[in-house]
């Protein structure tokens, strides 16, 4: 019977506990949820809107109709009668300038038609092979639309970034969940277990700058982050077999990674400031890891999520880190393409770490 | 403020909304003189933590205003943190850290110079006489080791005002006196105390100037002699019996030697001035009426016979205790 007892009061407790935390249980019932949101329509959803550029090979004398009737197709090319059509296609002039969008990231592939007719030439397509899913889709769209205009023309697919492994894909997404991981138990716990350990009620009383608590945190915990994803980014030089050819994209990345670092840190750090124990703020955050890591684009492309979530991308730090690694690592771009990237980046950052320094709290109400 | 006083409150009230409002400070006027210590008494729930948690910026007071320093808290907040140093009442230690990494940390958040700080260090650890100790880490320590480094944390930095709020909860006897020594020796050195103690002796010994507190009020305020010179009688004379003859009381009163008597339980409490030579005929009429006495002290009166006179009750008797609604964290 004490046996019995015992569990009992221990039940109670934990029951009484519980149910004071309305915001814990909230957020605790709010994650499934939220999977089951995000991972569906993340994974499950049909990639459609995919940019892909088509042109007709020189010498260009007049519109074949083989490549008027392809272009038309795959316009309408749908996965399913009631879905959205799969390409949002450009036509381009000629093939090098279709060959420098697709370079810039700006479409995923290039269908290069032949201006004469004998059956034996072959339709060229370039695609970037450096993402997930999209290349077979547009393999498999452009062979059925060029088969419904009757034409037998062969595909020569031609992957510009050569063949890429979804370890290799992935890997590079995984740089910044480490980012993410560590801040989250680095430097913002520490904050949060100073407040409920009650360390906090020592510093607060000395001349110590509010802003310089929250710099301090941020600098600790960007240091601690940077040296996770750096490890990370280790692992897949030499798990993944992914290649850093010059000393130029090395740096590169290093530098991805320190603003990609600072600004997750204070994120998170902005996050903390308001939240007393670590409870709530541990069910917060890991919130925000799913939906950060889910729509950065880490383990598959936005372009299959709903527009609400590919929303979120456009102001997720993640989405940038990860589009600008993948650039420097797998597709070996530069600065040029980048530095969107890292203009975001930073522009997030400062946002952050103002945010953060002005909801934290100086007194201890 | 006038060159003799260095913290001044005005009406100042805190009153904690959470489900129903608390009033921890109410309405509480006062002034503390440079160089003096001032001892802020009362039971455990009197508001006098909320009351330096005021005074240290760390919580905005509902209404009225203090002055620390020159500043005011509120508005000159920062002000007053540079020229303050706080003993809280619950540790505030890092534990993860050594004894000397605390202080350091603290050293440099004190803005005490690269140069002096490591010298000033080890004058504290030696002050504190965890010396040999210096390099271990905080969580090996034992209640009173903390509570001393915590101490010698606090001056630092040569704080004007020192706030010790409860300095020597849970210390031994031993460690008790070493603190009050360090509290003297710091007075002496011009640094102004505020110390809050539910320890009557403590604060008899130390204090220049005692503040009772109760439910949130100020109760009563003057030096430790003239807190007693308040009472209405001298010394106190307990007498314990098993049965009490009723002619007793009466004849107590009427011999006009005495200025008071009052029966509780199996007590008779006797206040008279000259109690020793007194004495004697008090006994005499006990033995008149064949009543046996089972016991008999006398003493002077002491502060917690003031603060029993003001508010009817013991000081430490738990009555009248208020949940403290400070902060989260560590139980207070």
């Amino acid at each position: 019977m004490t046996l019995i007892k015992g569990a009992i009061a221990i039940f109670r407790r934990d029951i009484k506990k519980f149910i004071s935390t309305p915001y814990v249980i909230v957020f605790t019932l709010f994650m499934p949820i939220m999977y089951l949101v995000i991972f569906g329509n993340a994974i499950g959803g049909t990639i459609t809107g995919i940019h892909i550029g088509v042109v007709q090979s020189e010498p260009y004398t007049v519109e074949t109709p083989l490549f008027a009737q392809s272009v038309e197709a795959l316009r309408n090319f749908r996965s399913a009668a009631d879905k959205p059509t799969v390409f949002d296609v450009t036509i381009y002039p000629d093939e090098n300038t279709a060959k420098l969008a697709l370079a810039r990231g700006e479409i995923s592939g290039v269908v290069v038609f032949p201006s004469t007719l004998p059956d034996d030439t072959t339709v060229r397509v370039y695609e970037d092979s450096s993402d997930y899913a999209i290349p077979a889709l547009m393999e498999g769209g452009i062979t059925a639309s060029v088969a419904s205009t009757g034409a037998t023309k062969p595909l020569a697919i031609n992957q510009i970034y050569g063949k890429i492994e979804y370890f290799q894909f992935f890997g590079v997404g995984v740089i910044v969940m480490a980012i993410f991981m560590t801040t989250m138990m680095g430097g913002a716990f520490a904050l949060i277990r100073d407040r409920e350990q009650g360390i906090i009620e020592g510093y607060l009383v000395t001349p110590v700058k509010r802003s310089s608590i929250i710099l301090g945190i941020i600098g600790s915990g960007t240091v601690k982050a940077f040296l996770a994803g750096f490890i990370i980014v280790i692992v897949d030089v030499v798990v993944a077999g992914i290649v850093i050819r010059t000393l130029d994209q090395f740096l590169l990345v290093l530098l991805v990674l320190a603003i990609s670092s600072v600004g997750v840190t204070a994120l998170v750090v902005s996050v903390a400031s308001r939240f007393n124990t670590q409870q709530e703020y541990a069910s917060t955050v890991a919130f925000f890891n799913l939906i950060l890591f889910m729509t950065s684009g880490a383990f598959y492309p936005p372009q299959g999520m709903p527009d609400w979530l590919r929303w979120i991308t456009t102001i997720n730090p993640e989405w940038y880190t990860v589009h600008a690694l993948r650039s420097i690592l797998l597709r070996g771009q530069g600065l040029t393409v980048i530095g969107y990237d890292l203009i975001a980046l930073c522009i997030f950052s400062a946002a952050a770490i103002i945010l953060g320094i002005a909801t934290y709290k100086r007194t201890i109400e | 403020m006038s060159d003799e006083e260095i913290i001044r409150l005005e009406h100042l009230t805190k009153v904690f909304r959470n489900k129903h409002a608390v009033t921890a400070v109410d309405d509480v006027s006062f002034d503390v003189r440079k160089g003096e210590i001032f001892g802020l008494l009362g039971p455990n729930g009197a508001g006098k933590s909320t009351l330096i948690r005021i005074l240290t910026t760390l919580i905005l007071p509902t209404s009225g205003t203090a002055y620390v320093g020159s500043f005011e808290v509120t508005k000159g907040a920062e002000d007053v943190r540079s020229i303050i140093g706080v003993c809280p009442q619950n540790s505030t230690l890092d534990l993860e850290l050594t004894a000397y990494d605390n202080l350091d940390f603290y050293g440099r958040l004190l803005n005490v110079e690269d140069g002096v700080r490591d010298a000033r260090i080890w004058e504290l650890l030696k002050m504190a006489d965890l010396t040999d100790r210096a390099n271990s880490r905080v969580s090996t320590f034992s209640g009173g080791m903390r509570r001393k480094l915590e101490i010698v944390r606090a001056f630092l930095h040569r704080p004007l005002i020192l706030f010790l709020d409860e300095p020597t909860i849970g210390l031994d006897p031993d460690s008790r006196f070493e603190v009050w020594k360090q509290i003297k020796d710091l007075n002496t050195a011009e640094t102004t105390i505020i110390l809050t103690t539910h320890y009557m002796d403590e604060a008899e010994k130390l204090c220049n100037r005692i503040a009772f507190m109760d439910n949130g009020r100020l109760i009563a305020l003057a030096t430790p002699e003239d807190h007693k010179r308040a009472l209405p009688s001298g010394d106190l004379i307990d007498i314990g019996f098993d049965r009490l003859d009723e002619r007793v009381l009466p004849a107590l009163r009427d011999s006009g030697i005495i200025t008071s008597a009052e029966v509780k339980e199996k007590t008779i409490r006797i206040s008279a001035r000259n109690g020793n030579s007194v004495l004697p005929q008090i006994i005499g009429i006990f033995e008149r009426f064949s009543v046996p006495m089972t016991s008999i002290s006398i003493r002077s009166p002491s502060i917690e016979d003031v603060f029993i006179h003001l508010t009817g009750r013991k000081l430490d008797s738990g009555e009248g205790e208020q949940p403290q609604p400070a902060t989260r964290g560590r139980p207070a």
